[in-house]
């Protein structure tokens, strides 16, 4: 059976090195940071809201799924500007609320960008698997195997902790301790819920690691990887394809605009 | 004897202490990038040996050894040794007591040892120091003037959760591999090599590990240590948490690897692993060694230690509650004498039939005296007529994620049962157990005490007020920081919804039961620790107590408001024989009085010999239940063990 987590079809992102990919949406989230334009920024999340439904690998549903809360992210990005900014050119007030024809567009531009930041960390995250990862970074980027293996040891160990709050849940609920609400059922959750799941994460963290231990695992030392991560053609690849992605979008800013607007920090 | 120990503890605090600044030192350099552990033997010196050099007076009066079938060390020449103590001591830090106090012990190569005595008697810290791990990989300081480790050990755990740090099974193995710095041409033959020899046979190396059963879990940590190539074999408790299928087969892959090499075992439950042990070391509860020898003669002579320290050796069940036929009539004058609500009549085997209401009704009038206490609401009130069924289910099916999980036909509790529901792991047992709480949806007729509610809030308050649940770990039962609290608690939260019932609270008002009935359920909430063999623990916090203790104060926190039914999820599993006699000794005395006890169980000795009713469940559905031939109204059919006073 498949795990929701687990692509339908692989592409030139998956195949890429994680490592490498990392740094370019690194790259991707900085240049997306330094657009001022609002056209710019609408395409922008526009080629990478279609590329995150062509290149991840997930049926539509799915990569819909994932994406609707990008809706929630739109407009909380931007209604505060929209609501809140300043302008000159008043469209409407009430109260402490003007909405002015700048502060409408910058808080459409602040909505695009969250988007498009949005689109690409999932699109990184959809196309990568963590083993993958950190195997990459171990051997391409010098990262300490110390923290690359004890980050996958606690990834494996976090279904645990979901399915130990589910038995204490029923456990509370049994002794007629569960249901109490109100703000005292609120003051007791951290004591009731926290400290038995910490007290047994803590337990296990340790036996992991002493486990990890006899198995030789020693940082300091020469070791090899099960997963090569080597750099090839994928990589290449998935470089043109998002500069592909972001000079498309530029293009169509400046030959095709929607807004029409200049630079979002000065009088658009 | 006990001055001259505690002579030496002081004598010998200036020298640990030392010794832990060294270690400090050691870590900085390990930090300025020296290679850590480089040479373990070489480490081993540098423990060894006392600052000053001169060997301490307590080698001298060294208490005699029981048995004297250890050659003297000077005899053997230390290769022949996989591994090898000589004057071992050890503390943890922030302990008073010296876990071990001149400790000796050789292992022969290719020697099968098997380490037992009772719990906290440093078996497990033992088996680290043999192998290696301590000091090597925690630090605790140790001294001995000779400490030998084989080259390379494996070591197996207990649980079968925390082994791994990947996901998968063939990333897990190759894990090894990588440590080992194997080339990744030669990972696949030797993880397909272990697998097999550990008799995994997976469609897929790579499958989840979270997709494993716990029994396979545990025989991939073993194939993933053979990967180590390791001389000596060290496990530790392997199969206390293991169903009895998974214990089988861990032991077989186990006794399949360890031809050639030293194998040495701590473990509770040695019935699989006595025929094939060479030795059997016995360490008394302050570390020292009892017993030293060949499982034949030791097993006749320290019986009774080894019941004491709560070790499942064969035959614990027969002597714990007699014979197939001997100790029954022994065990009913036992607890008459003790006047426990026996009423003469021991087991009467043709009462395999309904027994009639009569049978029953002194049975629920001898209630332990003072247990109608005051202030405990009137959930109590309504004990069913004696006879009529305490639990009744029709067309009974729970249901989890929109599918059946568990499903039932008809069934029926009463008064005086104590049902075992067996099956197979993940048949839905435990699923049964959180459908008749009302924790889980269900389908059909549940009716406690001839009350069917309708709707899951009402279920699950019915199920509240009927039955009381006990869940695998206590640790999450515990709702509050002190022992006595967590009784009181169950009967608290019972007076405060009766208080509720009867008049609306008002905005938030909580009604609070008076003082009167605070002293009440404070005295009952003591009364039934001390029931428990609790008494004197009432401040502590249930963290703090042993494991036994633990399970006897989560069941002590359900049963305290008298409900009739009483339902478990495994309560003996991962348990010591002791604890495990105590908690089934618990049950029986509850059943005896009346009430009804329905546990999971993979102990089979338990259906056999105690329940009234076998509930068997396989595939999602209750496929039988059959009486055995115990009588519901029989008296409490307890313990030997229980007799000997607990802890």
């Amino acid at each position: 059976m498949k795990r929701f987590f687990e692509p339908s079809y692989t592409t030139w992102l998956h195949r890429a090195n994680p490592a490498l990919k990392l740094i370019l949406f690194v790259a991707l989230f900085v240049m997306t940071m330094f657009v001022h334009h609002i056209d710019a920024s609408f395409y922008l999340a526009c080629a990478f809201l279609l590329l995150l439904f062509v290149c991840s690998g997930y049926p539509l549903w799915k990569t819909a799924l994932l994406t609707a809360g990008f809706a929630l992210v739109f407009v909380s990005a931007s209604l505060t500007m929209i609501l809140f900014g300043k302008g000159a050119e008043i469209w409407w007030s009430f109260g402490p609320i003007h909405i002015s024809k700048e502060s409408f567009y910058r808080g459409l531009h602040l909505g695009f960008r969250s988007i498009a930041f949005g689109c690409q960390g999932l699109l990184f995250v959809l196309t990568s698997s963590s083993t993958g990862l950190f195997y990459a970074l171990m051997q391409r980027l010098k990262l300490s195997p110390k923290y690359a293996y004890s980050f996958m040891a606690s990834i494996r160990l976090l279904p645990m902790v979901g399915e130990e709050l589910r038995i204490r849940r029923e456990a509370l609920a049994v002794r007629g301790a569960g249901g109490s609400s109100g703000l005292g059922g609120l003051l007791r959750l951290p004591e009731r819920y926290a400290l038995p799941l910490l007290a047994q994460s803590i337990r296990r963290a340790q036996r992991t690691a002493a486990a990890m231990e006899v198995k030789r695992f020693d940082a300091g030392r020469r070791r090899t990887y099960y997963y090569p991560s080597p750099v090839t053609a994928n990589d290449a690849a998935a470089l043109l394809l998002l500069a592909a992605a972001v000079a498309a979008a530029f293009l169509l800013a400046r030959n095709l605009p929607v807004f029409g607007l200049g630079d979002m920090r000065m009088d658009p | 004897m006990k001055k001259a120990a505690m002579d030496i503890a002081i004598e010998i605090e200036p020298g640990l202490e030392t010794k832990r600044g060294k270690e400090a030192g050691r870590e900085a350099k390990t930090k300025a990038g020296e290679p850590h552990g480089a040479a373990p033997d070489a480490d081993a010196q540098t423990q060894s040996g006392y600052p000053d050099g001169t060997t301490p007076a307590g080698t001298i009066d060294r208490e005699a050894e029981g048995e004297a079938r250890r050659q003297p060390p000077e005899a053997a020449a230390s290769e022949e040794y996989a591994a090898e103590v000589r004057a071992l001591r050890l503390k943890f830090p922030g302990t008073q007591q010296l876990l071990f106090r001149d400790l000796s012990l050789e292992i022969r190569r290719g020697e099968k040892v098997l380490l037992l005595g009772p719990s906290g008697c440093g078996k497990s810290t033992l088996l680290q120091v043999l192998g290696g791990v301590i000091p090597r990989v925690t630090e605790v300081p140790l001294k001995a003037e000779r400490l030998t480790v084989p080259d390379s050990a494996g070591l197996v755990f207990q649980d079968p959760d925390t082994q791994f740090c990947m996901s998968y099974v063939d990333e897990e193995l190759a894990f090894v591999l990588e440590n080992l710095a194997v080339p990744r041409g030669e990972m696949d033959a030797r993880i397909e090599a272990a697998l097999r020899e550990v008799g995994l046979d997976l469609p897929d190396r790579h499958m989840p590990i979270g997709d494993l059963s716990q029994g396979m879990k545990q025989r991939l940590a073993l194939a993933s240590v053979l990967l180590l190539e390791p001389d000596a074999l060290l496990l530790d408790e392997p199969s206390a948490l293991l169903d009895p299928e998974g214990r089988r087969t861990i032991w077989e892959a186990v006794r399949r690897v360890s031809a050639r090499r030293t194998v040495i075992i701590v473990e509770h439950r040695i019935e699989e692993v006595l025929h094939w042990v060479d030795r059997i070391v016995l360490l008394r509860s302050d570390g020292s060694i009892l017993a030293d020898g060949a499982p034949a003669g030791l097993f006749g002579r320290y019986r009774a230690e080894l019941r004491e320290y709560g070790v499942w050796y064969p035959g614990a069940w027969d002597d714990a509650y007699g014979g197939a036929e001997a100790g029954a009539a022994d065990l009913a004058a036992e607890n008459a004498r003790r006047g426990a609500p026996a009423d003469g009549e021991a087991e009467s085997p043709a009462g395999t039939q309904r027994p009639g209401g009569e049978a029953n009704a002194p049975r629920m009038a001898a209630r332990p005296a003072g247990r109608a206490a005051p202030g405990g609401g009137e959930a109590r009130g309504e004990a069913p007529a004696a006879g009529a069924p305490l639990l009744r289910l029709r067309d009974f099916r729970v249901r989890r994620g929109g599918r059946t999980v568990c499903a039932a036909e008809a069934a029926e509790v009463l008064p005086g049962d104590l049902i075992a529901l067996v099956g197979p792991n993940g048949a839905g047992k435990s699923s049964l157990l959180l459908g008749l709480m009302g924790l889980l949806a269900h389908e059909g007729v549940c009716e406690f005490g001839g009350i069917a509610p309708a709707g899951r809030r009402a279920a699950r308050e019915t199920a509240a007020k009927h039955a009381a649940f006990v869940f695998q770990n206590p640790e999450f039962q515990f709702v509050t920081n002190r022992a006595l609290d967590e009784v009181a608690f169950t009967l608290r939260s019972e007076a405060e919804r009766a208080l509720r019932a009867g008049r609306r609270p008002l905005l938030g008002r909580r009604p609070k039961p008076d003082a009167a009935a605070e002293s009440g359920m404070l005295r009952r909430s003591r009364g039934e620790l001390a029931r428990f063999g609790l008494a004197g623990f009432e401040d502590r916090h249930p963290y703090l107590l042993s494991l036994g203790q633990k399970r006897r104060l989560s069941v002590a926190s359900a049963v305290v408001s008298d409900k009739p039914l009483l339902l478990l999820d495994e309560p003996t599993f991962g348990q010591d024989a002791r604890n495990a006699f105590a908690i089934l000794d618990l049950c029986e005395r509850l059943r005896a009085s009346g009430h009804a006890v329905l546990m999971v169980t993979h102990e089979l000795e338990i259906a056999d010999r105690l329940a009234t009713q076998i509930w068997r469940i396989e595939g999602g559905r209750l496929v039988s239940a059959e009486h055995t031939g115990r009588s519901r109204s029989g008296g409490a059919f307890v313990s030997l063990v229980s007799k000997e006073g607990t802890e």
